[in-house]
């Protein structure tokens, strides 16, 4: 039960490599932020500097009021949980999780008590005599979080605790954790390259990329207003559409030009691109697929496609389309609402129309990368 | 006929016709059985003849040990079985020394106050289990008192049995039971999972409290043994022969330097597996190459180097453990290269559970590397067991402060080559007794592997 302070902090390799540049960040007590990004680009490196088990080179940490760049990890009052699981291998899982208590000199009461409650928690109680070898990959990353449980610490740090569990172990466990966090109130940091996990459990996302934070923020502000093209491609699944288009400035309006198709922005858009002094220019336009509608009869004001790729997902269609540009282009379609002639129609090399709503249009500068409108 | 390459010449040879090849077709399916048969036969062949190689010397010298040298001859002869089996050799080697009663005298003084102490520790026990828990200084008292009692009688009996002077050595005395406690003590931390940590403080309490009452006997026994050895040997001396002196000898250096090497090879390989410092990857290229030159190069530089310290001669036995100790970081390769393998999380995991650096290494590493460390000891020991080179010129001409090989051999080289043969080959099987032991007893830990379900693999 801590705030965690990071100013400035940066981390440079023995081998000169930096992996993480100036990060600001305060972490408010008991709030569950999650860093996501792409491999390699220094979520890990960051949590590892939290947990003192690397060097920070410059900058300030606070853990609560108290600056711990110089603390050794086992003051920090943190606890960790690895994405190997790192379980000692020669002692049993009730061993495991009571390690930790029984160096504080516990009583053992008091460790029966904890050990006990947690296996409870999350369901390992039958599992407490056995050996980590004994135990499946879901059962060991149960251990793995039950052993930082049971220390009741200021911060909980996870590295990708879920990413070697296979798909429908990984979204139980995510659904637990969400559970997990109800009944330990305590401040939770936790690494992903996963999106998805990222949108469920956060209550702030910190997309990171090549160790610079891109975008914090709550999972529906990442998502709606993202700040540039690295945090609007990142987030939301299928990855967001871009094309290249023109913003024309007339009077007090503006409107995108794509494919020959003219679409006059909304009010607010016009109100924020005149605040940011943005004048007729050349953008790259992302639409998200499942904010794109296909018409199936008329085409006024809409953008000319052939079809690729069309994939059923069951209650939805995925349609890999391509303009005229040779841009290409994802639609998420409902099923439902399909009739069987429209289904017909969606299939290889058939021409169809797609349009979008101002409102749903995020736009980017190709050369800065920034989103003109919230960057 | 293409197939005919490839069927063995010998068949082919014998007959250039087209049966060959029917001949051979059905030999192809059942040459898959008959050549792994000969392939293990011949496996087992080779085995065989190697183990004779290995066996034969060691077989002769127990049948020659066996040979009387009084009413045979007691040198070389051109027969494998002696004609007149006796024990006259070992007879020998134990002459005019007092052991065996020393040993008897030992074991009844230690077995009654294992029993006595073990009786008194369960009366503790179910004493404490009626106690209130939070009453601890109480218990305390209660452990101290048993403890107490416990040593006393002990003492009583050693100066009754034994008939130790306890009058002029009280300090002696005093010194060896501090030991004994902090032994214990420490014996007791690290090998009980007892629940109650306050039992645990009590030295000589080794075993747990679920397991067999024979369990701890036996381990209770062992320390007083321990205490009781060193006590005799400061109190009253066993009085010993030649052949016991030197044998005296090499276990204390072989002990010395088995403790003493495995802490320091340990230690240095688990610094150079998990820290990084300025000069690491010097140190380890340095000591590389000094790893390459024959140790006994050094031999006069270090004689001179001992002779200054009064280590040479009758300074031999702290002098050979020093020449042994002092080089042994350098044998960190193996156990670092084990060390490597245990993933570094673990450390991880277990600095930010609590642990200081020395508790991974005690809690974490060293149960993980067992069968290492098993190595290690077994290595450390065997080194001085078997020494001859450095033993030889540190203890030169001092006989008392001989070592085992040196004062066997000079039996043969220096006395009676004649005469003295077969009390050599009797000398000689006693020397592998020890390590005979200690390699069964530690077997078992060599094989096990205990790294699985650590991380994900
Ligand atoms: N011990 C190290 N020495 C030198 N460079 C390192 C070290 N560890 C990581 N790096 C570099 O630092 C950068 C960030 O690594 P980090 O492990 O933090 O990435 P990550 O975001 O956790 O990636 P992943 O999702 O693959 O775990 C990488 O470019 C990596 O090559
Ligand atoms: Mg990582």
């Amino acid at each position: 039960m801590a705030s965690v302070t990071l100013e400035h902090v940066k981390k440079i390799y023995d081998n000169k490599v930096t992996a993480v540049h100036d990060f600001n960040l305060e972490i408010k007590d008991k709030e569950f932020v999650v860093f996501v990004g792409p491999s390699g680009c220094g979520k890990s490196t960051t949590l590892r500097m939290l947990a003192g088990l690397e060097d920070i080179s410059e900058g300030t940490l606070k853990i609560g009021d108290r600056v711990v760049n110089d603390v050794e990890p086992k003051d920090r009052d943190i606890a960790m949980v690895f994405q190997n699981y790192a379980l000692y291998p020669h002692i049993t899982v009730y061993e495991n999780m009571a390690f930790s208590l029984r160096l504080r000199k516990m009583d053992n009461e008091e460790i029966h008590r904890r050990v006990c409650q947690a296996a409870e928690i999350l369901g390992i109680t039958e599992y407490l005599g056995r050996k980590p070898k004994a135990l499946s990959g879901g059962q060991r990353q149960r251990v793995a979080i039950g052993r930082a449980i049971v220390r009741d610490p200021a911060v909980f740090l996870m590295d990708e605790p879920l990413s070697n569990l296979d798909a429908k172990l990984r979204n139980q466990m995510r659904a637990e954790i969400i559970m997990l966090r109800k009944r330990v109130d305590t401040t939770f940091i936790y690494v992903t390259h996963d999106q998805t996990e990222a949108m469920t459990l956060g209550d702030r996302i910190v997309v990171m990329k090549d160790g610079y934070i891109m975008q914090v923020g709550s999972p529906q502000e990442v998502f709606d207003t993202p700040k540039n093209l690295f945090v609007a491609g990142f987030i939301g699944s299928p990855q967001m559409n871009f094309l290249k288009a023109k913003l024309v400035k007339e009077g007090s309006g503006y409107s995108v030009e794509l494919l020959g198709v003219k679409i006059p922005l909304n009010a607010d858009q016009n109100a924020a691109l005149a605040n940011n002094k943005v004048g007729t220019q050349e953008i790259t336009l992302g639409v998200r697929p499942e904010h794109t509608s296909v018409l199936f009869d008329g085409k006024q004001n809409a953008i000319e496609c052939s079809i690729n790729v069309n994939e059923m997902m069951g209650s939805e269609l995925h349609l890999h389309l391509s303009t005229v540009n040779n841009d290409s282009i994802i639609v998420r379609l409902p099923t439902v609402d399909l009739t069987q002639e429209q289904r017909k129609q969606l299939s290889y090399g058939n021409k169809m129309y797609i349009t979008f709503p101002a409102k749903v249009m995020h736009l980017f500068d190709p050369k800065t990368e920034k989103n003109l409108i919230y960057g | 006929m293409s197939k005919k390459n490839k069927v063995p010449e010998v068949d082919i040879v014998v007959d250039e016709q087209a049966g060959v090849i029917r001949e051979v077709k059905p030999e192809k399916t059942r040459s898959k059985k008959g050549h792994e048969r000969r392939v293990n036969t011949s496996i087992y062949v080779i085995l065989v003849i190697m183990s004779i190689i290995w066996l034969a010397p060691f077989v002769f010298l127990v049948f020659q040990s066996f040979r009387s040298y009084a009413l045979e001859s007691g040198g070389m002869v051109d027969y494998l079985l002696p004609k007149h089996w006796s024990l006259d050799n070992y007879r020998f080697l134990f002459d005019g020394s007092n052991f065996f009663p020393w040993c008897g005298k030992a074991l009844i003084t230690c077995g009654i106050a294992a029993i006595g102490q073990c009786a008194l520790l369960t009366l503790a026990q179910k004493k404490l289990s009626n106690m209130d828990s939070s009453d601890k200084k109480g218990r305390l008292v209660w452990l101290l008192c048993t403890l107490a009692v416990g040593l006393v009688v002990f003492l009583a009996l050693a100066a009754a049995v034994q008939g130790m002077a306890f009058a002029g050595n009280v300090g002696k005395i005093c010194i060896v039971v501090a030991l004994y406690l902090i032994v214990g003590y420490i014996m007791a931390r690290m090998f009980t999972k007892q629940d109650d940590r306050l039992l645990r403080q009590i030295p000589g309490y080794v075993a747990d409290e679920d397991s067999s009452p024979l369990k701890k006997l036996l381990s209770l026994c062992l320390e007083f043994l321990a205490m009781d050895l060193i006590l005799l040997c400061i109190v009253s001396p066993m009085v010993t022969s030649q052949y016991l002196r030197w044998y005296g000898n090499t276990l204390t250096i072989a002990l010395f330097v088995a403790v003493l090497q495995t802490i320091i090879v340990l230690s240095v390989s688990y610094t150079l597996s998990r820290l990084r410092f300025k000069g690491r990857k010097l140190i380890m290229n340095v000591v590389l190459v000094l790893g390459l030159f024959p140790g006994f190069l050094t031999m006069i530089t270090l004689y001179f180097l001992l002779k200054q310290l009064g280590m040479t001669g009758a300074g031999a036995v702290p002098g050979l453990i020093l020449i042994y100790v002092a080089s042994s970081g350098m044998g960190y390769y193996i156990s670092k290269g084990f060390f490597d393998t245990i993933p570094k999380s673990l450390d991880e995991s277990a600095r930010i559970d609590g642990a200081t650096r020395f508790q991974v290494f005690l809690k974490i590493i060293m149960p993980l590397a067992k069968p290492i460390v098993i190595y290690t000891i077994l290595m450390a020991f065997m080194g001085p067991w078997g020494d001859y080179v450095f033993a030889s010129y540190v203890a030169f001409g001092n006989v008392p402060n001989y070592n085992v090989a040196v004062g066997l051999y000079q039996w043969v080289n220096v006395n009676d080559y004649q005469g003295y043969f077969t009390r050599f080959c009797a000398g000689g099987v006693l020397v592998a007794v020890p390590i005979t032991a200690l390699f069964l007893a530690l077997q078992k830990y060599y094989v096990e592997g205990v790294t699985g379900g650590a991380v994900k693999g």
